[in-house]
């Protein structure tokens, strides 16, 4: 053994060994948490998919079924915030982006829908959270630049909205089907606000790039949906 | 239909888009990220490219445990230049939170100066740079803007890749001197050159180089690496596929080593002068993504 330890001293392998089990001891904790937050985002999905086939007068109590999965989501986020700082935040964010980002986009929606000035009055759609008013829902910071710890990002923010467009498109169709033909008019100025932003971006060959590129597929969507209500005489008039 | 919209919003009628500023300031970001990620890109091809060449001329040398020979040295100066070059204008890019947002732009060029740095250590030293080491040498050469981040797994794929140099330093040397590299010893010509163990008369038959008090030879190393790079145990991810690859090659390449000196024992004079195994166009798996 005396020739092997001549060529290598033996507590090179050992430290980075050392390292290594260190950071997969961070990974299974992190796991856990966002295990905890799929299952959280699952109940919301769960609660807000009756949206698509509740009429707007109705709507309030969808909004208020999903209080309490979204509060579960929030706890989760914030536990995956105490636990993602100690780290370094881009060495393990992959870990958690795609749960994180299903979160946001529940939020958008929620938000959206009318949850966030919800006030057991009349539910009124068409909102959109900025990232700083998610931030506040959430109680993380947003877009960090020189602090190393947990945050969202304006990609995980951008790819949400991309995911509410999406939503909304099949929004606009089910709610012709309900009888609703005011909201697909609102829905198609909002996908085109949304998508004019988009257009503004310098995308690169990366995953903002390719679902941003969808969206002028979800425009046409809810155009031909504003379309056949037009072409019927259907679209609401102006009061 | 368009005026029917901006009655709905119940504003005044807008031409642009209400989320505009909203995104302008995305845009912003995004760019500088784009612009940051290139950097870090375009630096990780030159640096791959400068340790490339420096291995290259590496494998021109012949003696084991002695300082590269001059013509190594000013040959390879340039591209020294280059790499450090290229790790000081990106060093502000990769600090603080981002040190680790473009670990997968830059690992390429880490791995690939693992691997020249590595090298060029055995030829001198004999013995295997620590992480340490190494780690200190990029920030050393990162300048003012901070220390680039190399990282664990940066150093052992790069170790990894190694093994394959020495390989082919092993048979390019056995098939011109007709033998195994062996240590020099550290009495022969530089005095100044230290070793990190007693070695004894350099002209010694390598071939049971595993017996104490022989010097050691590139075999024994090889083996010597082996034997920690398998007992290493990656976790999870990315980086444990990759460790699997390297392994496989890493194997092999101790094999051949083996092979050719079986070969060296067994028909050893019989073999024409400048014999050379086909062994030089062994591939390497592609595991760098930018």
């Amino acid at each position: 053994m005396a020739a092997l330890s001549a060529m290598i001293d033996p507590s090179i392998f050992e430290g980075l060994q050392a390292k290594v089990d260190e950071d997969s001891a961070v990974r299974d904790e992190l796991k856990d948490i966002i295990q905890a937050l799929e299952k959280n985002n699952r109940s919301i999905s769960f609660v807000q998919s009756r949206a698509h086939s509740t009429p707007i007068a109705q709507l309030a109590s969808v909004i208020q079924a999903s209080e309490e999965p979204i509060k579960n989501a929030i706890e989760s986020i914030s536990k995956l915030a105490a636990a993602a700082s100690k780290q370094p935040y881009y060495k393990f964010n992959h870990m958690w982006t795609r749960q994180v980002q299903d979160a946001i986009y529940s939020l958008l929606l929620w938000a959206w829908l009318g949850g966030k000035d919800f006030d057991q009055g009349e539910i009124k759609c068409g909102r959109l959270l900025t990232i700083e008013e998610l931030g506040e829902v959430l109680n993380v910071p947003v877009n960090l630049k020189d602090e190393d710890k947990f945050h969202i990002t304006i990609e995980e923010y951008l790819l949400a909205l991309v995911s509410l467009v999406e939503e909304l498109t099949r929004l606009a169709r089910n709610a012709v089907t309900l009888g609703d033909y005011e909201r697909p008019l609102l829905i198609n100025q909002f996908v085109k606000d949304v998508f004019a932003g988009f257009q503004i971006l310098n995308l690169k060959n990366d995953v903002l790039r390719r679902r941003g590129d969808g969206l002028k597929y979800r425009v046409k969507d809810v155009e031909d949906v504003v379309y056949d209500l037009s072409l019927r005489n259907l679209v609401p008039k102006k009061s | 239909m368009g005026e029917n919209k901006a009655e709905k919003r119940e504003k005044p009628e807008q031409a642009t888009s209400p989320f505009m500023p909203m995104f302008e300031n995305f845009r912003k970001e995004l760019d500088e990220h784009h612009d940051r990620r290139e950097r870090i890109i375009k630096a990780s091809r030159d640096i791959t490219a400068a340790s490339k060449k420096i291995i290259f001329t590496l494998q021109r040398v012949r003696k084991l445990g002695l300082p590269v020979p001059q013509f190594v040295v000013k040959g390879n100066a340039q591209y020294w230049e280059t790499i450090e070059k290229q790790y000081q204008s990106i060093s502000a890019d990769v600090q603080g939170l981002n040190a680790y947002r473009y670990g997968n732009n830059i690992t390429g060029g880490n791995q690939e100066f693992m691997e020249a740095l590595s090298f060029q250590h055995y030829l001198e030293n004999q013995t295997l740079v620590s992480y340490e080491e190494a780690k200190s040498k990029i920030a050393s050469m990162s300048g003012a803007g901070g220390a680039v981040l190399l990282t664990p797994e940066d150093y052992v794929l790069g170790i990894f890749d190694m093994v394959g140099e020495l390989m082919r330093f092993s048979i390019t040397t056995m098939a011109t001197n007709g033998k195994l590299p062996t240590g020099e010893s550290k009495t022969a010509e530089s005095g100044k050159q230290k070793s990190h163990e007693d070695e004894m008369d350099v002209d010694q038959e390598p071939r049971v180089a595993d017996g104490t008090g022989e010097p050691r030879n590139v075999l024994s190393d090889l083996r010597a690496l082996r034997l920690q790079l398998e007992m290493f145990e990656p976790s999870g991810g990315r980086f444990e596929t990759d460790v699997r690859k390297k392994a496989d090659v890493m194997r092999e390449c101790v094999d051949k080593v083996e092979k050719a000196l079986y070969g060296l024992t067994v028909r050893g004079t019989e073999r024409p002068k400048g014999w050379v195994p086909g062994v030089r166009d062994e591939k390497r798996p592609e595991v760098e993504t930018y």
